[in-house]
């Protein structure tokens, strides 16, 4: 082997080092007391405490506002799928002169400032009603999973083989049933990547969150990062904790995003 | 107003000196007989909106004495102090989500006269007494007249030192401003760790600026003048800033862009020697579990001319949340057990001296064998300068924010011009004004 | 009709109308209260022309949050991509695919993670006493090292927390992209004893040259969404060498004063800027 692949991997190796060891870290600080965090020199060893990961859960706010960002990412990945996936499929397979304005229409969402959207929602919100609300949020949210989802699951249907498509057409399908009998279960594994990638992205979602609730419908990222003072001094070992508990969601989906990024790329050569 | 204000001069201990040496040994630490049969009974949980203190930490270990009083739990959201006026402010303006916010000397006006919080009084059981807390802190507590909240802290400016240090160095503690500027730079030591001074660099009108105004009004500076226009761009208001940053440069490190928990935190893993903070800092140095130097510190007063930043912070009852009767008291019933004799015997005990405001109290047997003589007898002399700093108005907040930041610049250094840097804060406050 | 000819109708209408309605009517409301003088405090509010527009121009906090957010763009595209195409080539060059595939599920791990987690688990890091990344400056100095709270240092050290989400990320993009190549000119080219950056430069290079673009115009857009990292770990300090544009519309219209007609205003030039610079590259890009 060349030297310079030896060096070339141990670079590597400590890029890897990098990505892990802050989070690492964090999680091991979860398990100390303060005085085992606030040293000058980082302890490595020491007898491992629960009880910031108990106090964390047992705060009604930290219950509250997991239920909050379940209920409102799930509802507005469903809303996602629900009117992107049709629409993906139709811009897919349906090529006109519309279909590439929608399609860019769709990602030039993506450039509005979130703060942008965020002000005036805030807003129209209360002019309604319904600021700091369930519905407030996921009808907030659901701008973002739908255009998401078509972004990402349009190149998913045009990976279908359009031959298993005619195949069903001349066995007498129509065209609502090639979608559902045929494209969308094709399609699957990778549309349930780009769906997991729309949950990421409204589970960590802070900014609109920060301004469109101050208490009932408050989500995960705004109690953690309330959590910075408890007290009289910085509770770092209940922050590492709380920071902890609400990564772990999207880690769970790591191996999901990972084979869809393979996928999504693997028939790109053929 | 400025009446009433003005009595925060007579605050703190020196009151409570006299008055509570009347009542040593008064106390019983029996619950207090039930309120108000059916008087104040609550449907729903109490929302509370606070910033973290330990003595309501230590109050939701008693949660269940709440709820066989009133027939409702509680639940406290904590934020730390900007982030708390900065939400409590946005929810009240908006949907009022609290029944119960903490709020303070700097938003009461705002607050008040906005009409988001209702006066305290109509909705207090007589049984908890309200007189019985310190009247600096009703002082305080009271805007145009009417009282608005149930005090949790307050006080003025103490000056903690090191005597160890001090001795050590031959100093005396300051008296005056050059004294303190003196003593400042000769007990820092950077290289064994020891910082002159710990300070607030942090942005904020509760921050920076808290700690810059008593050399401000200290050296004679006005926030207005008399015809009502902007004069911070004064002689005092130059000196008080020049004389802020260079001390800045004996400030323990994170101070730049730290506040209350930066510089104390350093001050009680023992690294500055000297420190002007809020009075609350008095006891929390003394007591050993939150502070490394709870042997070697002595008090006195600011030295002169610095004036004390007289402060309160409290529970008041807000009034969108609470849509009838029934829920004003429910929450005014919160304010009052929340602040009551025996929940501050019960921080008393667990040695949480920040946080003590009744006169019972502070008078009690038990304050007297916690904290010895020193602590309460600094106390009573500082009340002697401490005064109302910061301008009393529904707009402070915003005129205070907007300092802080250029402060924040001045001290972070990413701009010098002191002069410049306060024109730029009168034009802004004529604006306001406008 | 059949169903063929009705399906893009029925598909598209309803998801097209939704979209629209969630983002134009807040910013059509978005523009009409930046003609306002509407803060949080005061229920009354009335219209009062471009007079929030012509105060931005001679807002020094308003012009400071340009630059900033300016700079913050071209640190995190710049040093991204280049991190994205150093590694990426190197995973290529020097892993067997198994390693690879482990490697690219470690490098996805940063960017799934929350910005606050992130935000928080570096600002653990970077603590000035306690930080384990600044334990070795210390350990051999003796001193404090302070990289958030030094204007010189801050925002560098929030963009490496940027880097650090998205560098990993689009290394694996770039390493599927190179895979996704076809294998012959590179073998045919190793074969002729091409050196390693020879064959990057003129085979690779002119493959990839278009979808690295389109990369770095992605990072562009996303680096747009600075606010959560800086309000963590800086609040757009020290002073306000950290106050990018949203940081800065969130503190008029939410921390300071509630200002939220003068926020608006700056969210509608936020808004311009970004809708015609961005569709003005993409379309040139893609044409």
């Amino acid at each position: 082997m060349k030297a310079s692949h030896i060096i070339g991997k141990a670079f590597l190796a400590l890029m890897a080092f990098i990505v892990l060891f802050p989070i690492f870290w964090t999680a091991l600080n979860a398990f100390k007391v303060n005085a085992d965090i606030l040293v000058t020199t980082p302890k490595f060893v020491f007898e491992p405490t629960f009880d910031n990961i108990a106090y964390v859960l047992s705060r009604n706010s930290v219950m509250a506002a997991l239920t909050n960002s379940l209920v409102i990412s799930l509802t507005s990945v469903v809303i996602g799928i629900a009117l992107g996936l049709p629409a993906a499929y139709a811009v897919a397979r349906y090529p006109n002169r519309w279909t590439e304005e929608i399609q860019f229409f769709v990602l030039s969402l993506r450039f509005l400032p979130p703060v942008a959207v965020a002000i005036p929602l805030m807003v129209i919100w209360l002019n309604l009603g319904l600021y700091d609300s369930w519905t407030a949020m996921i009808a907030t949210y659901s701008l973002l999973t739908i255009s998401i989802t078509i972004w990402l699951a349009v190149p998913a249907f045009q990976q279908v083989p359009k031959a298993i498509e005619e195949a069903a057409r001349v066995d007498g399908y129509g065209a609502y049933a090639v979608f559902l009998k045929i494209a969308l279960p094709v399609a699957m594994k990778t549309l349930i990547g780009a769906i997991a990638f729309s949950f990421v992205l409204i589970w960590n979602e802070f900014l609109i969150a920060l301004m469109l609730t101050t208490g009932k419908a408050k989500t995960l990222p705004i109690v953690a990062s309330e959590m910075s003072q408890v007290g009289m001094d910085v509770p770092w070992g209940i922050l590492n904790a709380a920071v902890i508990l609400l990564s772990i969601p999207p880690l769970l989906l790591l191996g999901l995003l990972s084979g869809f990024m393979n996928s999504m790329f693997s028939n790109k050569s053929r | 107003m400025k009446s009433t204000f003005s009595k925060l001069a007579t605050s703190t201990a020196a009151s409570a000196m006299v008055l509570g040496s009347l009542s040593v040994g008064a106390i019983t630490l029996t619950p207090q007989a039930a309120v108000a049969d059916g008087h104040a009974v609550c449907s729903k949980p109490v929302q509370i909106l606070a910033q973290p203190r330990d003595g309501l930490t230590l109050l939701e270990e008693y949660a269940s004495e709440f709820e066989e009083l009133s027939g409702a739990s509680f639940q406290i959201d904590y934020l730390n102090e900007g982030d708390r006026r900065a939400k409590s402010q946005a929810d009240a303006a908006t949907i009022g989500n609290y029944n119960v916010y903490y709020v303070d000397e700097a938003n009461l006006a705002l607050f008040a006269s906005s009409g988001w919080i209702a006066p305290l009084l109509d909705h207090y059981p007589e049984e908890y007494d309200y007189n019985d807390f310190d009247p600096g802190r009703i002082a305080t507590a009271t805007y145009d007249g009417t009282v608005y909240f149930a005090p949790i802290l307050g006080g003025g400016d103490l000056m903690v030192y090191r005597k160890d240090l001090l001795e050590a160095a031959g100093i005396e503690p300051p008296t005056t401003l050059e004294e303190l500027k003196a003593a400042v730079e000769a007990l820092h030591d950077p290289d064994n760790g020891i910082y002159g001074i710990g300070l607030r660099g942090q942005r904020g009108s509760g921050a920076n600026v808290w700690r810059w105004m008593p050399y401000f009004k200290g050296m004679g500076g006005e926030w207005f003048d008399a015809d009502g226009n902007a004069a911070m761009n004064s002689e005092a208001g130059i000196m008080a800033t020049e004389t802020y940053l260079e001390l800045f440069r004996y400030s323990a490190p994170g101070t730049q862009t730290g506040s209350w928990d930066e510089s104390t935190g350093a001050f009680r893993a023992g690294q500055i020697a000297l420190i002007i903070e809020s009075a609350p800092l008095g006891g929390i140095t003394l007591d050993e579990s939150q502070s490394q130097v709870a042997d070697l510190v002595g008090f006195a007063r600011p030295p002169a001319p610095l004036t004390g930043g007289g402060f309160g912070h409290g529970f008041a009852i807000g009034t969108r949340a609470n849509a009838d009767d029934a829920a004003l008291d429910c929450a005014g019933l919160w304010a009052a057990w929340a602040t009551s004799k025996e929940n501050e015997m019960r921080r008393l005990e667990a040695g949480q001296a920040g946080e003590l405001n009744r006169l019972s109290v502070i008078g009690s047997d038990l304050f007297a064998e916690t904290f010895g003589t020193e602590l309460p007898a600094a106390l009573a002399d500082t009340a002697e300068v401490t005064a109302v700093n910061f301008w009393q108005d529904a707009r402070w907040q915003e005129l205070g924010g907007q300092w802080g930041i250029i402060l924040e610049e001045l001290i972070t250094g990413t701009r010098d011009d002191v002069p410049a840097a306060l024109a730029e804060l009168e034009e802004f406050a004529n604006d306001l004004v406008e | 009709m059949n169903s063929r000819q009705t399906l893009p109708y029925t598909f598209l209408v309803p998801t097209i109308l939704v979209l629209m309605v969630l983002a134009f009517v807040p910013l059509g409301y978005a523009i009409n209260i930046s003609f306002q003088d509407r803060t949080l405090i005061s229920p009354n509010s009335s219209y009062i022309g471009f007079e929030n527009y012509i105060d931005l121009f001679s807002d020094r906090r308003f012009k400071n949050a340009l630059w900033v957010s300016f700079k913050w763009e071209i640190i995190t595209v710049t040093s991204t991509m280049i991190a994205a195409v150093g590694l990426g080539v190197l995973m290529f060059e020097t892993l067997k695919p198994r390693t690879r595939n482990l490697m690219c599920l470690v490098f996805l791990i940063p960017v799934l993670l929350p910005r606050v987690s992130a935000a928080f688990v570096w600002s653990f890091a970077f603590h000035p006493l306690y930080g384990i990344v600044t334990y070795p400056y210390r350990a051999i100095t003796g001193k404090p090292l302070d990289l958030l709270t030094n204007p010189d240092t801050a925002l560098f050290a929030v963009a490496f927390v940027d880097l650090w989400q998205w560098g990993f990320f689009f290394a694996v993009i770039v390493l599927k992209l190179l895979e996704s190549l076809p294998p012959q000119p590179l073998e045919a080219a190793r074969l002729d004893y091409a050196k390693t950056w020879q064959i990057h430069a003129f085979i690779t290079w002119p493959m990839l040259k278009a979808p690295l673009v389109s990369l770095a115009l992605v990072k562009a857009i996303e680096s747009l969404r600075s606010f959560d990292l800086v309000y963590i770990m800086t609040r757009g300090g020290p002073g306000i060498t950290t106050e990018t544009l949203d940081m800065y519309a969130f503190s008029q219209g939410f921390i300071e004063a509630g200002k939220i007609s003068y926020a608006s205003s700056m969210a509608v030039i936020m808004m311009v800027l970004t809708v015609v610079i961005f569709t003005f590259i993409w379309k040139r890009v893609r044409t």
